[in-house]
């Protein structure tokens, strides 16, 4: 059985901006499915109609089998929730959350304790502390704590990494692992490119619209061109030059490199009409290679190409 | 001129750090949510003092000429930045009024840097209803309508898409080759390569100062993020 | 159940770790009624008065310690004629003269009938018509005094008689109006405020997640308001009671029932408002405008409803204060009991009900939008 079922979903706010445009997928049961976009793709718009806060105005989505609209109150006792903003009473400790968030629940502290246990064990020395008074890092477990604490079925966390430093976002992806072992699906929403093959399977989207559905490997194995990593001193006076290059490419700066995607059909003289053109712009760069693209490499092409059609 | 020395003691945020910066340099800053980079910015902004310690900012002192200070600098930063319900001119217009633009040049100015940034037609918008990316871009170039010296620029980026956020950087490069100075805090460890020196804070003290690819080969591993791996690891 | 206790115990969480406003919320009404109770009081003590006695008989002198004694009025000057009141007036600030006619002792023994002259500072309306009734119940006095003893009653031509409020006591008509702001301000705005907030920061969004009843996160949220503004209402009566020696003529019980349906009145009214708008600031804005001057402004309670233009008249009757105010004057007044003042509970009780009904439905809408 599918776990969540998304069928044409539009949603219009009343300034006339389509939020989301026809939007549609499925998650299977027991996946971490990633919806990867950046600010305002309509992610927490999609995420508000799939926890039935929100109506969409067309479209319709199930979630083990049951209408997200009709079946609203039978859908909330099996979802977790974990808003993009922090969602908790910060004058009440992290203990008091926990257990008023379970009663909600009609479940208690000890019900579900193994759950989550990994978690609540580093919370434990702050049992007594409020929880506007905690770390960025501390509220996100205490909230993921809240929203696992009734055993759900499909756990939902909006953007959780944000702002979050590369070491306690990879933290939290271990904690998603674990939690998907206990056979709960996930959706998750971020804009970090780089969580995305954290996923068993990932939607692109951009400006409300799905631009690819796919496992982070298939999505990689699709990538049309052929990219290059190439290494340079000065990046951004490399850019300039490299606009005025002959052969079909796009080209973004990618840490201290830079990469070029190159759609010409003659791939293997492309290294070699490449340094002509460098040459001749008297640019230097070392190390050119053939790389394979990483999900952000693939959201660029995809992006630029459908700017370009 | 543009020397920057700082000290701070007994300050559990920012713990005695030290380094320079040059004029028309991107210095990056790194570290783990609560190392200090905020509280270290605040104080370089003169929105925080310092408890201890000196430092020099556009070649006045920190804790007698603040004043001074703060018409050289310009601030951006992802939490607070325009308002809203002002439309993109409303804003322009305010904050280089505030920073003390006459009249008659921030009319061009504003005008000029609407044009640079190919957003003449959102002039009369509310901020509130222009997408993010454009929203970060006018930020930034209305914290250099006042021309400053230095730009501080706290998480510029995050949750912009990877493209804008490269346009982003294309601009960043741009203002520094005009001579102005740019400080950027980020969570991307690809935009740490960007960056001309970075410092990798942690524990409110700085960890490493260095351009990115000095500080790998020191470190001997071959990306930033296995640096700040490092460093961060609890 | 245990869901409803859980939400009454975390709203009082907030409320008591939010120390300043829990002090602002409890030391309000003891502020409100003291300030009241001796600055705006309307009631006027030793107010300055020039007796012009043309008779000078033992019954003339009677009827003056009578006005002095009555404590209402001080008198600071006993002119010999009528232009040397008006001297008096200016140089000794005085307020009323009292002209006795010649004769005053023998024209009340021989004719039963006796015309007496009051002359009125009217620079100040207000003042002037306290003062002319509290000199005619002094005067209605001295005339009972004199019935009692004498064989033939008089006939004076002083026909005011002082209902209900015979001490013209202002404590009366204030404290039903400050327990009525209290009360507004505590359940609804506090309960609209704290709402409201519950929307901003997205824990609203948290709850109506949870297969938790809605009417349950509603009515948690409104008990615990209620119950500060009950004991808010407690502490004005005490404080009327004690420093102004009030005395509360109806029975309690029927004084607690009206206060609990007010404030379930006044609760689903910042309900209602926190389910329209979408911020804190807004919801208090909204508040103050929409109910708390309408309140202090047509409730009747600064202002008499009867001097206002009918338009007003009218729309006062939308504000549940008016029908409250009106309820709780005649409980503690004139001690109406049930049977009296079922009507306005009726309708306070019926404005709660649209009122809660319409906004449960306007929670559930939000979704829609």
């Amino acid at each position: 059985m599918q776990a969540v079922v998304v069928d044409h979903i539009s949603k219009c706010y009343s300034d006339k901006v389509p939020a989301l445009k026809s939007v549609s997928f499925a998650v299977n049961q027991g996946e971490i499915f990633g919806l990867v976009g950046p600010d305002g793709a309509g992610k927490t718009s999609l995420f508000n109609i799939m926890t039935t806060l929100l109506f969409a105005d067309e479209g319709s989505v199930t979630l083990l089998d049951m209408d997200v609209e009709c079946d609203y109150k039978k859908v909330r006792a099996v979802i977790g929730y974990l808003p993009g903003v922090f969602s908790l009473y910060p004058d009440l400790t992290v203990e008091e959350n926990l257990k008023f968030f379970a009663t909600m629940y009609k479940s208690s502290l000890t019900e579900n304790m193994p759950i989550i246990k990994p978690i609540w064990k580093q919370l434990t020395p702050f049992k007594t502390r409020k929880a506007g008074k905690l770390s960025g890092g501390m509220k996100q477990k205490l909230a993921l704590c809240c929203a696992l604490i009734h055993k759900p079925e499909i756990l939902f966390l909006d953007e959780p990494t944000t702002g979050v430093d590369p070491v306690s976002r990879k933290e939290f992806w271990d904690i998603l692992k674990t939690i998907q072992k206990q056979k709960i699906t996930v959706i998750v929403s971020t804009p970090y490119m780089d969580e995305a093959t954290r996923c068993d399977r990932i939607a692109l989207i951009q400006e409300g619209e799905i631009i690819k559905i796919d496992s982070p490997e298939k999505i990689v194995k699709g990538f049309e061109g052929s990219l290059y990593s190439i290494r340079v001193k000065r990046i951004f006076d490399t850019l300039k030059v490299m606009e005025k290059c002959p052969i079909e490419c796009i080209f973004y700066p990618y840490g201290e490199y830079v990469h070029a995607v190159f759609y010409d059909k003659n791939e293997v003289t492309i290294p070699i009409r490449f340094a002509d053109f460098m040459k001749d712009n008297n640019m230097e760069y070392s190390d050119m290679k053939k790389i394979t693209p990483s999900i952000e490499d693939c959201f660029i092409e995809l992006m630029e190409r459908r700017k370009s059609e | 001129m543009h020397e920057l020395t700082k000290k701070f003691g007994d300050f559990i945020a920012v713990d005695h750090i030290t380094f320079q910066v040059k004029k028309g340099e991107i210095f990056g800053f790194l570290g783990a949510n609560g190392a200090g980079k905020t509280t270290a910015m605040k104080m370089m902004c003169g929105l925080l003092r310092p408890s201890s310690g000196i430092a020099t900012i556009a070649g006045y002192d920190l804790k007698t000429q603040s004043k001074q200070i703060k018409k050289r600098i310009g601030y951006m930063s992802q939490k607070f930045s325009l308002y809203n319900d002002l439309s993109v001119t409303e804003n322009m217009q305010l904050y280089g009024t505030i920073y003390g633009v006459k009249p008659a040049a921030l009319q061009v100015r504003i005008r000029e840097s609407l044009k640079d940034l190919g957003m003449e037609k959102y002039a009369d918008k509310l901020v509130g209803a222009i997408p993010l990316g454009w929203k970060q871009k006018l930020a930034f170039a209305t914290a250099l309508l006042h021309k400053p010296d230095i730009v501080f620029l706290d998480e510029p980026t995050s949750g912009v898409d990877p493209i804008v956020r490269r346009e982003f950087w294309d601009r960043i490069y741009k203002t520094a080759s005009t001579g102005v100075t740019i400080f950027v805090t980020t969570h991307y460890m690809d935009e740490a390569e960007y960056c001309e020196r970075i410092c990798i804070m942690s524990n409110g003290k700085v960890m490493m100062i260095g351009t990115p690819t000095q500080i790998k080969t020191d470190i001997g591993v071959d990306s930033i993020e296995a640096v700040f791996s490092k460093f961060v690891k609890r | 159940m245990k869901e409803l206790a859980m939400i009454l115990k975390k709203e009082f969480w907030h409320i008591l770790r939010d120390r300043v406003s829990l002090f602002l919320m409890l030391s309000m009404p003891i502020v409100l009624v003291l300030l009241f109770g001796f600055t705006i009081s309307s009631e006027i003590r030793n107010a300055k008065i020039a007796i012009l006695d043309h008779s000078m008989d033992s019954q003339s002198k009677n009827l003056i310690e009578k006005i002095s004694a009555s404590g209402y009025f001080q008198v600071v000057s006993y002119p010999d004629n009528e232009t040397e009141i008006d001297r008096d007036f200016k140089s000794k600030g005085g307020k009323l003269a009292l002209i006795i006619p010649a004769n005053f002792e023998e024209s009340l023994a021989k004719e039963q009938i006796a015309t007496l002259q009051i002359i009125n500072d009217v620079s100040d309306l207000n003042v002037a018509s306290i003062l002319n009734n509290y000199i005619r119940s002094v005067i209605y006095d001295f005339t009972s005094d004199y019935n009692d003893l004498a064989t033939d009653p008089l006939l004076f031509d002083i026909s005011v008689k002082m209902e209900y409020n015979q001490e013209m006591n202002s404590v009366y008509m204030f404290v039903p109006g400050i327990i009525t702001l209290i009360m507004i301000i505590v359940t609804a705005l506090m309960s609209s405020i704290t709402l409201s907030r519950e929307m901003e920061t997205g824990t609203m969004n948290m709850l109506l997640i949870t297969p938790v009843k809605k009417v349950y996160v509603v009515i948690g949220k409104l008990i615990p308001y209620m119950f500060l503004s009950f004991i808010c209402t407690i502490i004005i009566l005490v404080l009327s009671v004690l420093v102004f020696h009030m005395p509360i003529r109806g029975n309690l019980l029927t004084l607690f029932v009206l206060c609990v349906i007010f404030m379930l009145t006044s609760a689903s009214f910042g309900l209602m408002i926190s389910a329209l708008v979408k911020t804190q600031l807004d919801a208090m804005m909204m508040t103050m405008m929409g109910l708390f001057l309408p309140t202090v402004l047509l409730s009747g309670f600064l202002f008499p409803l009867d001097n206002m233009p009918y338009f007003f008249q009218l729309l006062a009757n939308v504000f549940p204060a008016k029908w409250f105010i009106i309820a709780i004057k005649d409980v503690m007044i004139k001690g109406s009991g049930l049977h009296e003042i079922w009507l306005y509970m009726l309708i306070l009780f019926g404005m709660a009900v649209f009122l809660i009904t319409i906004s449960l439905s306007r929670i559930d809408k939000r979704r829609k939008k």
